[in-house]
């Protein structure tokens, strides 16, 4: 059992390295949700603020980088100012090291197109208190400035001058959002998450609690591709295909396995009796 | 190559020589990630929390900013069996205070809103199949009444709507730790060896 596992272990590596060496380019579809969330940040005017919410643990970078970073690309190449924070501490360094790497590649200036706020832990009051005064929860920025200090903070008093929440979680985070910042606050907020979170939060988005959901490496990838810049999450397609059809077989294979012995058994107990 | 690159492509290469079974070198990682995380965590809220929000402002003479840093400090009392009763007072007004935020708001988001939505949605073919699914699974979580005829077969029927879900998270759990996957070897095969185009 053992060592079939292993063998298991050992073809998936093969099977994704094998797809990132060769990279045979297999087409991917955009699904509605994404391209609704890509239309609503497309529709945003430029100098509107996005608030970017890092709540991730650092083990998801690989999902929710490629995920942040195309839409961050997206609001900055749109003239759309992003106001960045974490509710879990992992997300910190990771949240402020995107916005910093995207902004300097689009020649965006921290202060007056972007900040970041940095860490808050109990996200209820935090999600709470911006409703009545972000300066109020944050006082400083991650830099240890005071928010009045630069122009964007001054702009941003409360939810009232946030066009959107994006929450980039891998967890329940979004949740939160929903039950204090929408539903309190009337704040539109999107889901962009883990594809393993992604059945939790169909439920808002029928509900329109949620403004919409962008999940996993295939939604960055999606997202890439409507912003016609392919990057780490088109890179990583081909790899999941192949993951998948590996994965497919594999069930198929096992399924086939187990009927065959037990007809076998079938066969000798009628045989026996 | 940078030796952060070299470091950190050793560490997931320990990390998944669990892999092959439980070995020093797995054991290792795991113990430094645990250790760095609570170390970062640490770093981060006295960086972020404690200094700005309660030490800087008790300097500058704000005493109210000392409450909260003295009712969190009462909670470590939990660790010093002659005085724990203290940990009470913030844990009474935590829990107090919480439940009280949480209560109205989870009934609203979670309970409200959605059985309005599945209400409202009924007018389109995906709105009934919605409504199906709820009051079907609904009828299989009742368990004061015998899952026998009609009832047995609306509660058969939420079953397969269940099963429907789980087999649907349980695909985008797989796609999720797939997704882990390729972002460790991309990592291990472009930017430790250098073997991906970009």
């Amino acid at each position: 059992m053992i060592k079939t596992r292993r063998w298991i272990f050992a073809a998936m590596a093969l099977a994704v390295t094998t797809a990132l060496v060769f990279r045979p380019g297999l087409p991917v579809s955009i699904t509605p949700e994404t391209r609704h969330v890509f239309g609503v940040i497309d529709s945003l005017a430029p100098g509107s603020v996005v608030m970017i919410s890092f709540d991730h643990e650092a083990s998801s970078l690989p999902e929710i980088g490629p995920l942040g970073s195309a839409i961050v690309e997206h609001c900055f190449r749109r003239g759309v100012d992003i106001v960045g924070l974490a509710l879990f501490s992992e997300g910190t360094a990771a949240g402020y090291d995107l916005l910093s790497r995207r902004a300097s590649v689009l020649g965006r200036v921290y202060g007056s197109d972007w900040i970041y706020l940095g860490f808050r832990p109990q996200y209820t009051a935090a999600i709470l208190g911006m409703g009545e005064s972000i300066a109020g929860v944050f006082s400083a920025d991650y830099k240890g400035q005071p928010l009045g200090s630069t122009a964007l903070g001054k702009r941003v008093r409360d939810y009232r001058d946030i066009a959107l929440v994006v929450s980039l979680a891998d967890g329940s985070m979004p949740t939160y959002w929903v039950e204090y910042a929408q539903a309190r606050y009337h704040e539109r907020i999107i889901a962009a998450v883990t594809a393993v979170m992604v059945t939790s939060y169909v439920p808002y988005i029928e509900s329109r609690q949620l403004e919409g959901i962008v999940a996993g490496l295939k939604g960055a990838a999606e997202y890439e591709q409507l912003l016609g810049h392919p990057g780490a999450g088109m890179r990583g397609m081909d790899a999941q295909s192949a993951a998948h059809g590996l994965i497919a077989i594999l069930i198929v294979a096992g399924n086939w396995q187990a009927w065959r012995l037990r007809r076998k058994r079938r066969t000798m107990e009628g045989a026996s009796s | 190559m940078s030796w952060e690159i070299s470091i950190t492509a050793i560490l997931t290469l320990a990390i998944y020589s669990f892999l092959a079974g439980d070995n020093p070198f797995y054991r290792f990682a795991e113990h430094l990630l645990v250790g760095l995380t609570i170390g970062y965590t640490l770093v981060v809220t006295v960086k972020s929390v404690i200094w700005p929000e309660a030490i800087q402002p008790i300097a500058r003479g704000e005493v109210g900013a000392a409450i909260p840093l003295v009712l969190g400090a009462l909670i470590l009392l939990r660790l010093i069996p002659r005085w724990a009763g203290w940990s009470r007072i913030p844990l009474a007004l935590i829990v107090g205070g919480g439940a009280g935020v949480a209560i109205p708001a989870m009934l609203k988001a979670r309970v409200l809103d959605q059985m309005a939505a599945t209400v409202a949605g009924a007018s389109t073919w995906s709105g009934w199949f919605i409504l199906i699914g709820v009051v079907t699974t609904l009828t299989y979580f009742v368990f004061t009444r015998a899952q026998t005829g009609g009832w047995g077969t609306s509660a058969r029927l939420g079953r397969y709507f269940m099963m429907a879900f789980f087999g649907a998270t349980f695909a985008y759990t797989v796609m999720s730790r797939v997704a882990l996957l390729i972002g460790r070897l991309e990592f291990l095969l472009g930017n430790w060896l250098g073997l991906l185009r970009s």
